[in-house]
């Protein structure tokens, strides 16, 4: 029995929940999509086809999920959120399965209407289960060993299989998403020391058994290691995307080209410009300043998510708004730091304005969730 | 921390007194204690969200800051090729002696191929097929989906193949930047050009190396970085080179020929102005699949210095020099001919002229076997000898070309007397076309020895002396009175005073011994202006027939070389800038 069940009486009710969404999220939401759309626009040559328009209209789709999610209490996806952690770890597994091979490694699902990327699904069924389960934990109990050890296992089942698929990426942001909701739940400092010491010590002996038959990772992904310190010594090859794109943002400047004036992708010279290189279109046609804005929305919206989990003052609700704002963060960091040269290439969207439905799919039923949070919080 | 008792037993005690249960005041211990952890990991909860905070303002920041930076970054160019021209040496330009460019580089692309980091490589490899039919699909598949993990699919892209590789949008795909060498001029000057190959080759460099003509005799120049920009002026003129190779390929069609030979060399310096072989080829694509058998006839082979033939009658210059040089005879002295007769032991024979008696002019206008035979015997074996090696006729030209290399003359390996007497009149001594423009170069410049080269000289000092002022001189009104009025008449070009010698040699039978009176060489070297001699033109064919509305095919140089020649003059002495002259009594009735 939750503080917020007990209180229950105070949570709006009817259509009365609308004026109650947090309209701020809801509208960056829009304007961040609709960059999104008019980049797809530009970087099909001035056409809706091929990627603009169904990007639009899973757009409207997801919206629509969004305010379903958002009208049903979040105490019923507190209640649901191990039978969605369930399937959608059921929904990796088949992958391996039933999965389409694309670029090199099984990630989608078929279903007939849409090409599901489980593992997308599974960055937001984490956070929700990690969630209800440090709402379920006695705050005392969070710092001990054995209370510890369960959510690790938790986000250590998806990862594991994100990771085989292989998709080190994904696993990767998945991995950083349930540790950080661990950490906003409030487990003990020395574990996450302890962690990243491990990591360290990790890294080093991946660089060690390189080149043995003990050998940790691919071979593509060394390369991509090594292209990464110094990418200009395989200026044709892998650090091809990376040059390309500190080009286009140089060339852009302060105001930009101009819409649909940017040479670098509308002349094909950037591979993967509609989905993983959409920032660098973005940052050639409308300049330092079009790229700047964009960054700030994002990070406006990751601010009024972090004022909606403070004024909530029910756990769960709190740690999904913010478990959901950390994943968003997990999705545009790793993509700007790629594009801007600061990390290695490892193929993550940039949320809502990459092409790609999955992604904006779950998405925007995260953000469902997050305003479920906050319509049914307590005054 | 220090713990509080849930139970003091002086609490416990006091409420005992006073009548409460002493359990109550432990629940309110407990619940106290709830609040305050609470309270505490409330704090400390907002603490992690100020610190996550935090941690995306910095990353914000760093963002913000690494876009300032590349925003406010200087683009030197747009463009986003990997510029070539920084990763490639510059291989030198090569020009003719009047500036212009006969060979030059321009960045282009190579293609190859990853497998390893391939998509599709089916359809990667139905989509080069569509661009380069060319290619051999099968192996490409396999190939492409097998182990390796590098492969060159093709050397030199166009632009336009280049674009339409990228719109297959194969990642596996990928450029190497390279320098073709490119020759503007296409077939002209084929030969002397030669032509370039890539050598070890890599994704980001491939070495040039020439593969023949000056190419090749000057690839450590042409490659060399320090000489970079320092072009590699040829003694060449591109515009002589072009009208004599027109008019020598156009002729050599109407006579049907196997092949034509043309030099054109500056007689004080020994540049070589023009040198023509036909059939050529085009610099820019060398691979040339030549089905014939015999080598002489692959359009790469350089007749004009890697051919050598029995060039027959022009050989008779040689001993009337050295004749009238030792003073035995003048160009008036009359001697005997015969129409049939034995010389040193050896028969020689004329057919076409009916006098008993020629002086040493006409020996060279009609051309006499016998009589040269007879000069040939009185000036001696040795005296042949010594004035041929003077000549350069027994060692390879020096001219700087790569196929001149160790092209010497063929001479009898024993030189009995009938050689002397056969190779006074043209059989017996094989030697390149090259070799006879330069002897002949040497005998009527005044007499100083002519080195041939093919670059451009600034001073040339005159060579060493070979026979005497007064002998070429008298040399030169011999050979223009054959074309005044020997067997070289078709040569007389208005305006310009022509001198030359022709001859018609037949060819050796194939398989068997002796000459085929069918097969002939004919040449015609000449030499223009008479009285200050600028230039030789040698104009050869291989095996040429010109049915000149005669009865029998023509096969004589008078009937096929010279006319040639009489046309290249008439083209290029305007070219090489002389002015037509007037004879001498015309000017002489404008004075009056």
């Amino acid at each position: 029995m939750s503080y917020l069940e007990q209180n229950i009486k105070r949570t709006p009710y009817g259509i009365v929940k609308f004026l109650h969404l947090n309209w701020a999220v809801l509208i960056l939401i829009f304007a961040i999509s609709s960059v999104g759309f008019l980049m797809l626009y530009s970087v099909a040559g001035g056409s809706l086809a091929p990627w603009a328009e169904p990007q639009l209209k899973r757009f409207v789709a997801g919206i629509c999920m969004l305010l379903f999610i958002a009208m049903i209490p979040i105490w019923f996806w507190k209640n649901v959120s191990g039978l969605i952690y369930f399937i959608s770890i059921m929904l990796l597994i088949g992958v391996d399965f039933f999965g389409t091979t694309g670029m090199g490694a099984q990630r989608w699902l078929d279903l007939g209407f849409i090409r599901l990327q489980p593992s997308e699904l599974t960055k937001i069924t984490t956070v929700l289960f990690l969630a209800a389960y440090y709402d379920w934990l006695d705050i005392t109990k969070v710092s001990k060993p054995i209370w510890v050890l369960i959510p690790v296992i938790i986000i250590l089942i998806p990862v594991s299989l994100i990771f085989n698929q292989p998709d080190l990426g994904t696993a990767l942001l998945v991995l950083c998403g349930g540790g950080g909701l661990m950490l906003l739940a409030g487990v003990h400092w020395g574990y996450f020391l302890g962690i990243i010491m491990s990591l360290a010590s990790g890294a080093v002996a991946i660089f060690y058994t390189r080149d043995t038959g003990l050998a940790i990772l691919r071979d593509y992904q060394y390369r991509r290691i090594d292209t990464f310190l110094n990418p200009s010594s395989d200026p044709m090859g892998a650090g091809y995307h990376i040059g390309q794109s500190k080009i286009a943002l140089g060339s852009g400047g302060v105001n930009g080209r101009g819409f649909m004036q940017g040479t670098q992708s509308q002349l094909n010279f950037l591979p993967e410009k509609h989905t993983d290189f959409i920032f660098t279109t973005l940052a050639e046609e409308f300049g330092f300043i079009g790229g700047l804005s964009v960054l700030a929305m994002y990070n406006l919206l990751i601010l009024f998510c972090i004022v909606s989990a403070l004024k909530n003052k029910d756990r769960f609700s709190s740690l999904v708004i913010m478990g959901i704002a950390f994943t968003f963060f997990l999705y545009f960091a790793p993509n700007m730091a790629m594009v801007m040269g600061f990390a290695p290439i490892v193929g993550v969207p940039l949320p809502l304005i990459s092409y790609g439905g999955s992604s904006m799919l779950v998405l925007l039923g995260a953000f469902g969730l997050m305003q479920s949070a906050h319509v049914h919080r307590v005054r | 921390m220090i713990r509080v008792p849930l139970r003091p037993l002086a609490h416990i005690l006091a409420v005992r007194s006073s009548g409460g249960n002493p359990d109550d005041i432990e629940k309110q211990n407990v619940n106290q204690r709830y609040i305050t952890y609470t309270d505490l990991t409330q704090k400390r909860a907002e603490r992690r969200l100020f610190f996550v905070g935090i941690m995306f303002l910095i990353s914000f920041v760093l963002v913000c800051a690494r876009m300032t930076v590349l925003a406010s970054s200087e683009v030197s160019s747009v463009l986003t090729e990997v510029s070539p021209s920084n990763l490639i040496s510059q291989r030198s330009n090569i020009l003719d002696r009047n500036g212009n460019i006969l060979a030059t580089n321009l960045p282009t692309f190579a293609l190859y191929a990853r497998p390893q980091v391939m998509i599709r490589p089916q359809l990667a490899v139905k989509k080069l097929i569509k661009i380069f039919p060319d290619l051999n699909a099968k192996k490409m598949l396999t190939d492409f989906t097998g182990q390796k993990t590098f492969l060159w699919v093709k050397d030199k892209l166009s632009p336009e193949q280049r674009q339409a590789v990228h719109e297959i949008g194969e990642p596996g795909l990928m450029y190497g930047p390279r320098e073709m060498r490119l020759y503007p001029n296409g077939r002209f000057a084929s030969h002397v050009l030669g032509g370039t190959r890539f050598n070890n080759q890599s994704a980001t460099n491939a070495d040039m190396v020439g593969s023949a003509g000056v190419e090749a005799t000057f690839n450590n120049y042409l490659s060399d970085r320090a000489d970079e920009g320092k072009a590699l002026q040829l003694s060449l003129d591109l515009s002589v080179q072009a009208a004599v190779e027109n008019i020598l390929g156009g002729s050599m069609n109407i006579m049907r020929a196997k092949g034509a030979t043309s030099i054109v060399l500056d007689v004080i310096t020994g540049e070589i102005i023009t040198m023509v072989s036909l059939p050529d080829f085009d610099p820019n694509n060398r691979q040339i699949e030549f089905a014939g058998d015999d080598a002489n006839n692959n359009p790469l082979f350089n007749r004009a210095v890697q051919g050598v033939y029995e060039l027959g009658s022009t050989y008779k210059v040689f001993t009337v020099a050295k004749a009238l040089d030792l003073g035995l005879v003048d160009p008036e002295t009359e001697i005997d001919v015969f129409r049939k007769t034995n010389i040193l032991g050896t028969a020689v024979r004329d057919d076409h002229y009916k006098v008993p008696k020629l002086s040493v002019t006409d020996i060279l206008t009609e051309s006499s076997n016998v009589g040269t035979a007879t000069l040939a015997a009185k000036i001696g074996k040795n005296n042949q000898i010594s004035m041929l090696k003077d000549l350069g006729l027994f060692h390879p030209t020096e001219v700087e070309l790569i196929e001149a290399n160790g092209i010497t003359p063929l001479k009898p390996k024993k030189w009995i007397d009938s050689s002397t007497v056969t190779i006074s009149y043209g059989y017996g001594l094989s030697m390149s076309p090259l070799h006879l423009a330069v002897a002949y170069a040497t005998l009527i410049n005044g007499g100083y020895k002519v080195i041939p080269t093919i670059l451009k000289q600034d001073n040339k000092d005159l060579g060493r002396r070979v026979i005497s002022a007064e002998t070429s001189n008298q040399l030169r009104k011999i050979l223009r009175s054959v074309v005044q009025r020997g067997t070289a008449t078709l040569g007389n070009v208005e305006g310009y005073e022509v001198g030359g010698k022709t001859g018609t040699a037949n060819k050796q039978k194939v398989g068997a011994r002796g000459y085929d009176n069918d097969r002939v060489v004919s040449t015609f070297v000449s030499f223009f202006p008479v009285k200050s001699p600028r230039y030789v033109l040698l104009v050869s064919f291989d095996e040429p027939s010109y049915r000149g509305g005669k009865e029998k095919n023509e096969r004589s140089a008078g009937w096929t070389a010279v006319p040639v020649a009489a046309e290249i003059i008439k083209r290029i002495a305007p070219l090489l800038n002389l002015r037509p002259s007037s004879e001498t009594d015309q000017v002489v009735q404008l004075g009056r």
